[in-house]
């Protein structure tokens, strides 16, 4: 009930709203149409009324005419009769030419049938004039004496008089009428566009107030939520769709918040007990140092003091030899790895092929014993630290030249990877199973056992660290008998120094 | 809009209306539905006849169409051959010697209403029944003329010098029952001063005429300040009123038509139409008023009106 009535609000304001602007432009244009029609129908009155005022005219002249020319026949009948006749046929004809265009007044009505039975009457007379003209002329000359129809063409000229002025007051009453009612409608048109127009700037100003104002502060704190900055809130006080808006908005960031804050704890808890854990691997690791040595010290006093005496002792005490040698090495290597990381990076633009160079000097003896050739591209200029690079080549060209089968060959070559050099390290030694590549860069993470490849299995790991700490990432695709191939992504030297510096920070945040 | 709506309306209905009348000059036949079109002659009592016989019919339902002062008997007469009227209140002297042009005078004012219907059924038009009232034309003088001249008869003009100034209607210069009846009849030749009926009294009293042409029911005669003369040839016959109808239009209004206008005639006597005319001509009273009141007061119509 209460979602359906919060959804309808604004929809229903601008359902009002845009309501109210069609009727008002809806009355707008009507008031315009009666305008237009006022207009135009004063127009008309007035073309008729004129019309009716000329016929009126017409009609007194021809009056006096016809007499006349009745007159003129009596007293001599060889004159034309036809002007007569044919005045008399057209009076019906004109009287209705003038009923039509007169204005329709009862007063006018009356009159124009008066005057038309006026007419009749003295065409009745005029008729019977004739006859007594044609058969008896002497007799109608005599009639001549009468002035009834002089009178009745003489009120018949008054009535149209009266006809004619009381038309010219109609009509201008009429116009009057027309022009004061198109006025009005004029003015309660341009009201109404005025409306239309106070309307819509209000429903505009609305609408930025109560939507667009409060979407956009939604969408810059979504940005500001964005940008990390989870504190961010929007008022929800309204009770429209814009405040369920805010509201959902403002739960979205308070479960951000809560689930960052877990993260963050979390994330600090793992931090602390990593850090243990390294500092105990490498305290331990380091004082294990120690009785290996003083192990080591006693086999070597054993055998200078015994060695003569017992062919057998000489064996047991090799025994004891090689396994702290091979105690000490994985000491070494533990070392190394919880070290690799967690120092400071001296980073400089180094050029790539130099620090492989290094590397491969500190790999002659191996290659050599393998007989393996040896293939390098040409490598670009990285901002890295020089040790850590020479290690990733050590390690890697290391394994592929250790891990490998007859006629073994590595390449090490570069490509562009966006803001980073993509080294790649191939070689065609025994290679791996798929499933395998995903966990090979764990430490202490070994395929094959110790006695077919020599190793601690702490190589690839340390190698993940560097690069990791790089901002770069390693990875390795491979399949059993086909070779493998091992890339990483270090930072190209030619970028900007913000980009750089933001590039080298590693994930601990030791590059501040 | 409207108003061009009722603006063709209107017109439309007055083309309706003066269709029915004067459409052509020629003679509009149609009767049908239209109303009783009666004309009178341009006299004080023809056009109270006129109104008589108006009211009468239009007590009774029928409508009518009063055209008064149509003209002389000539121009009357010929309104109504030619179709322009049903019917208007006629003369029977009159009728016979100047419409047909019987200067015989029949022997009795039943045998020249008798002769006067035949002529009349012969052309398609009819005689109503005639009223008793008679008005004859009649030559008047005034009371101190006569006895200073001596005159007693039309005939004792002839001897008078200088010859005596004649005043009358225009159409007494053209009819058997004026100067050429006069002429024919006593050898009389007088030049005639026309004059508008009622006119010849004034000029009579004013001295500008000796003898006036009158009617013998006018009601100036009525004072004995004038004498009329005898007339012995009988140039001046009976006149008795008899509404003088078109067959079509008795057919188109049905009995209704003669038999109200028979009433009317019933009424009309010759006292009773002198009071009329005085009415009118010496009280200036409206004839419509006056016929009204007539035909109420006789119990035709309903009380008068006004």
């Amino acid at each position: 009930m209460l979602r359906r009535s919060i959804r309808t609000q604004i929809t229903k304001r601008v359902l009002v709203l845009s309501t109210t602007v069609a009727v008002l432009l809806g009355a707008t244009l009507v008031l315009l149409i009666i305008a237009v029609t006022g207009q135009r129908d004063a127009a008309r009155i007035a073309f008729a009324s004129q019309e009716a005022l000329t016929l009126t005219s017409r009609l007194q002249t021809s009056l006096f005419a016809i007499e006349n020319d009745l007159r003129d026949y009596v007293r001599k009948p060889t004159r034309p009769l036809e002007p007569v006749t044919n005045r008399l046929a057209a009076f019906p004809v004109q009287q209705r030419a003038l009923a039509a265009q007169l204005s329709d007044d009862r007063g006018q009505r009356e009159r124009v049938r008066e005057i038309g039975a006026m007419i009749k009457s003295y065409a009745i007379r005029a008729n019977a004039l004739i006859i007594v003209a044609r058969t008896r002329p002497k007799v109608a000359r005599n009639q001549l004496f009468y002035t009834d129809r002089r009178d009745l063409i003489a009120a018949l000229s008054a009535s149209l008089r009266n006809l004619a002025s009381r038309e010219r007051t109609i009509v201008r009453r009429r116009e009057d009428d027309a022009e004061a009612q198109s006025a009005a409608a004029i003015a309660f048109g341009i009201g109404g566009l005025g409306l239309v127009l106070i309307v819509v700037v209000a429903g505009t100003l609305y609408l930025r107030r109560a939507v667009v104002r409060p979407v956009v502060r939604v969408a810059r704190a979504t940005g500001r939520i964005a940008a990390g900055d989870l504190d961010t809130r929007v008022p929800a006080d309204r009770a429209d769709e814009i405040g369920e808006l805010a509201r959902g908005f403002n739960t979205m960031a308070d479960s951000l918040q809560r689930g960052r804050s877990e993260l963050e704890r979390s994330n600090t808890e793992l931090q602390r007990s990593n850090a243990e854990l390294e500092q105990f691997a490498s305290v331990t690791s380091h004082d294990l140092q120690a009785p290996l040595t003083t192990i080591s010290m006693y086999a070597e006093l054993l055998e200078r003091r015994h060695g003569s005496e017992t062919g057998e002792g000489h064996e047991l005490i090799d025994g004891i030899r090689g396994a702290t040698q091979q105690a000490r090495v994985l000491i070494r290597d533990l070392l190394e790895y919880s070290r690799a990381g967690r120092g400071e990076l001296a980073v400089e633009a180094l050029h790539a092929d130099v620090v492989l160079k290094q590397a491969l000097e500190a790999l002659a003896g191996a290659i050599e014993t393998a007989g393996a050739r040896v293939r390098v591209g040409p490598l670009p200029v990285v901002l890295a630290d020089r040790t850590s690079l020479c290690r990733i080549f050590q390690n890697l060209v290391g394994n592929a030249v250790k891990f490998t089968r007859d006629d073994p060959q590595v390449s090490i070559e570069a490509e562009p990877d966006g803001a980073m050099w993509r080294f790649s390290i191939r070689d065609n030694g025994i290679g791996m199973q798929p499933e395998y590549t995903q966990h090979i860069f764990e430490p202490f993470r070994r395929l094959h056992g110790e006695e077919d490849y020599p190793g601690t299995g702490i190589g690839l790991a340390v190698c993940e660290r560097i690069v990791e700490q790089h901002g770069g990432r390693i990875w390795v695709s491979s399949s059993p008998g086909e070779g493998s191939v091992f890339s990483f992504t270090m930072p190209a030297a030619e970028v900007r120094d913000d980009e750089l510096a933001a590039a080298v920070q590693t994930p601990v945040g030791a590059g501040s | 809009m409207r108003q061009v709506v009722t603006g063709f309306a209107l017109s439309l209905a007055l083309m309706v209306a003066s269709c029915g009348g004067q459409q052509d000059p020629g003679p509009p036949q149609q009767a049908g539905h239209g109303p009783v079109r009666i004309g009178t002659k341009n006299f004080t009592e023809s056009v109270i006849l006129g109104e008589l016989y108006r009211q009468a019919l239009e007590a009774k339902g029928l409508k009518v169409e009063l055209q008064s002062r149509v003209g002389s008997t000539e121009l009357t007469n010929a309104a109504l051959r030619d179709g322009s009227l049903d019917l208007y209140p006629e003369y029977i002297g009159v009728l016979l010697s100047e419409v047909d042009n019987i200067r015989t005078r029949p022997a009795s004012p039943r045998a020249a209403y008798l002769l006067a219907k035949s002529k009349e059924e012969s052309r398609d038009f009819t005689l109503l029944k005639p009223a008793r009232l008679s008005n004859e034309n009649a030559l008047a003088v005034t009371r101190s003329f006569a006895r200073r001249e001596r005159v007693r008869s039309i005939r004792d003009l002839k001897r008078l010098r200088p010859a005596p100034r004649l005043g009358a209607l225009p159409e007494f210069a053209n009819r058997f029952e004026g100067l050429v009846g006069l002429d024919a009849r006593y050898g009389l030749q007088l030049s005639l001063k026309p004059l508008e009926a009622g006119r010849q009294y004034a000029q009579l009293d004013r001295g500008r005429i000796d003898v006036a042409g009158v009617f013998t029911t006018d009601p100036q005669l009525a004072g004995g300040r004038y004498t009329l003369l005898h007339d012995p040839e009988g140039v001046f016959a009976k006149q008795n009123v008899v509404p003088l109808v078109s067959k079509k239009a008795l057919k188109a209004h049905g009995p209704r038509l003669a038999a109200t206008l028979d009433s009317v005639s019933a009424l009309l006597t010759t006292p009773a139409m002198q009071a009329l005319n005085k009415k009118v001509e010496i009280e200036k009273r409206s004839p419509e008023q006056v016929a009204g009141e007539f035909l109420s007061d006789q119990g035709l119509t309903g009380p008068a009106s006004g």
